[in-house]
């Protein structure tokens, strides 16, 4: 099995290697590799007006669904995993499956379709953006949460705290968000991520002036191979920053648990 | 005697949309008593906890704790101490924390609720490793921290809802021990819920056996293991050997074994009971003027250690006894003082349920 590993690998980081060679090239054109070393393909997309205002819009609409996803987010895991009835869980599962069930581009077409209207005139605004965001990423979140409750036993810890005398306040703020801090995090990490790379969605609903820089970086490659090749790099820097901190978090959760500290 | 200090009174209660729960129920637990209630599973035993803890209320009938009516008010507010199956310990809390918390909730000054959590935590004897997370702790620790949380604000009464079915035998049979030691030294009237009947007769001063949500009989260990008031009693706690019989004079019953000879008693000439040997009462070879004898051969031969269970096949039926005689058995009798009539013949045979090594 070692070598399906090793090949899985390099199919995995050849492309983000050759990425990262042909962003210091200065000329890749029918060569294998490119010739000569530069940063002024760094430097351009540094300075690129359009690239800056994405990679803020980007980070504002990242950090934006984070929080909202959240605030929302704890509340409803919390509902859903003390929910008794059959049906409040059969509905939640029909919003877990909603990302793989429903393409991200369906969601948008509804968007186009309903925030178009003269009633609605959202479309273009960074906050419906934030909108598809957090409907597209927050079940991630969610089933993060609501697993790690059901694998806690959150709702005896809650019986056990209410026999002891623990008010309501108590048994939220003693127990059920120090319980699900590790979870919490690494699924906001997730929700980060995929809010940093998301395309789909975001291509259709963006306005000229709240588009995310994986739009923007689909308009580099028609120019320069180093000029894409250096901005797709700042990308990926970003998403795997977003994902790494998410493993660490995934590994202090599982320490903390494990092992007598 | 002092009034008790939990007290059930014609308790019912039934889980909607079922005809499970418990039905009326009357149970009392003074200080410093142990009780111990004991069934096969879904028998009500531990929605009788929730009840008594304020999880569940009844639908009829009154519980007091500590002479005060507390229907109503919710489980925070009763001071139950309750030690859960699976301990219930949270994960994110050091053993110190965990048993202060119910200091915590009630107030208690950050330095004080160390301080007494610590010296709670080395009465039930844990003196060390009061830093660890319960995932760095041993069952039989983590037992004793929630023991620890459980007693440590000073509660009415102490609840256990089976709390050494998670440990392994021999560590069970160390914490029953340590249980009641800790029991007396809190001088605290505890409920003990438990499916092993062995631990609750090694345990309780008294012991309740429930049974299709209804409590069939509770009475101190050796009571009930000697005078067990119905075939279900006898059949549950310990092992028995139980016939249908049918009285046929003042010192014989007939059963499907064959005339068995009994102490006098003053039953009606025809009265269906049940007959009841306990197997350690059977002795090996013919009686002194040959009655209740039997011949045959054993069927199951265990060597348990400190005994020996045989099984004999005899004309009608088998004999289950117990030895420490390694010899082969080809006869035994049964002492006619040791044998027990119980209300009731029912032909339909009962099974041992209990797990009695």
């Amino acid at each position: 099995m070692a070598w399906v590993t090793a090949v899985y690998l390099v199919y995995l980081f050849v492309p983000m290697a050759l990425l990262l060679v042909g962003s210091f090239g200065e000329i890749w054109f029918g060569t294998l590799l490119p010739s000569n070393f530069t940063t002024r393909w760094y430097l351009e997309v540094i300075n690129d007006p359009s690239f800056r205002r994405a990679f803020r819009v980007s980070l504002e609409v990242a950090v934006s669904t984070c929080i909202i996803c959240v605030v929302i987010g704890l509340p409803l895991a919390y509902a859903i995993y003390r929910a008794a009835s059959r049906g409040i869980r059969a509905a939640a599962r029909v919003v877990y499956l909603l990302p793989i069930a429903v393409p991200p581009l369906v969601l948008a077409f509804g968007f186009i379709l309903v925030f178009s209207t003269d009633m609605l005139p959202f479309l273009g605004s960074v906050w419906l953006l934030i909108g598809g965001h957090v409907i597209l990423t927050l079940p991630y979140l969610l089933q993060n949460l609501v697993a790690d409750m059901r694998h806690l036993r959150l709702m005896e810890l809650e019986v056990a705290a209410e026999s002891l005398g623990g008010s309501l306040r108590s048994r939220l703020l003693d127990i059920v968000l120090p319980s699900v801090r590790h979870s919490l995090a690494s699924g906001t990490i997730v929700v980060a991520a995929l809010s940093i790379g998301e395309f789909q969605l975001s291509n259709l609903v963006a306005g000229f002036l709240s588009r995310t820089y994986p739009i923007v970086l689909l308009q580099a490659f028609y120019g320069a191979t180093g000029f894409a090749c250096a901005a797709t790099v700042i990308l990926l820097v970003l998403a795997l920053a977003a994902s790494m901190t998410g493993t660490v978090s995934a590994r202090a959760t599982y320490s903390a648990r494990s092992l007598p500290t | 005697m002092s009034a008790p200090v939990i007290d059930l009174r014609a308790v019912t209660f039934t889980y909607p949309g079922s005809n499970a729960g418990v039905f009326d129920i009357d149970l009392s637990i003074n200080s410093s008593e142990l009780v111990a209630i004991i069934g096969p599973s879904g028998c009500g035993k531990s929605t009788l906890l929730r009840l008594i803890a304020g999880f569940l209320s009844p639908s009829r009938g009154a519980i007091q704790i500590g002479g005060e009516d507390v229907l109503g008010i919710p489980p925070r507010k009763r001071n139950l101490g309750i030690v859960f199956q699976n301990y219930a310990l949270f994960p994110h809390m050091t053993a110190l924390e965990n048993a202060a918390y119910p200091l915590k909730v009630r107030g208690v000054s950050s330095s004080m609720r160390r301080e007494r959590a610590r010296e709670t935590l080395e009465l039930v004897g844990l003196g060390t490793v009061l830093d660890r997370v319960p995932a760095g702790l041993s069952g039989g620790q983590q037992q004793r921290v929630a023991l620890a949380r459980a007693l440590v604000f000073r509660p009415r009464a102490l609840l256990l809802d089976e709390p050494l079915s998670a440990l392994d035998a021999a560590l069970r049979v160390e914490m029953r021990d340590e249980i009641r030691r800790i029991q007396r030294e809190f001088n605290i009237a505890t409920l003990h819920i438990t499916h092993d009947q062995q631990e609750a007769l090694s345990m309780a001063d008294r012991v309740a056996v429930m049974r299709q949500g209804q409590i069939d009989q509770i009475a101190p260990p050796r009571e009930l293991y000697e005078h067990p008031k119905t075939r279900e009693v006898a059949a549950f706690v310990g092992e028995a050997n139980l016939w249908p019989a049918t009285v046929i004079s003042s010192t014989e019953i007939e059963t499907p074994i064959g005339k068995i000879v009994t102490d006098r008693q003053t039953l009606a000439i025809g009265a269906r009971v049940t007959a009841m040997v306990r197997p350690e009462k059977i002795e090996l070879g013919a009686s002194s003027d040959g009655s209740n004898t039997f011949e045959g051969e054993l069927r199951r031969d265990r060597f348990l250690g400190s005994t020996r269970r045989f099984d004999m096949a005899i004309a009608g039926g088998e004999i289950m006894g117990e030895t420490d005689a390694s010899d082969a058995i080809a006869s035994v009798h049964i002492p006619r003082q040791c044998v027990h009539l119980l209300p009731g013949g029912n032909e339909e045979h009962v099974e041992n349920k209990g797990d009695m090594k």
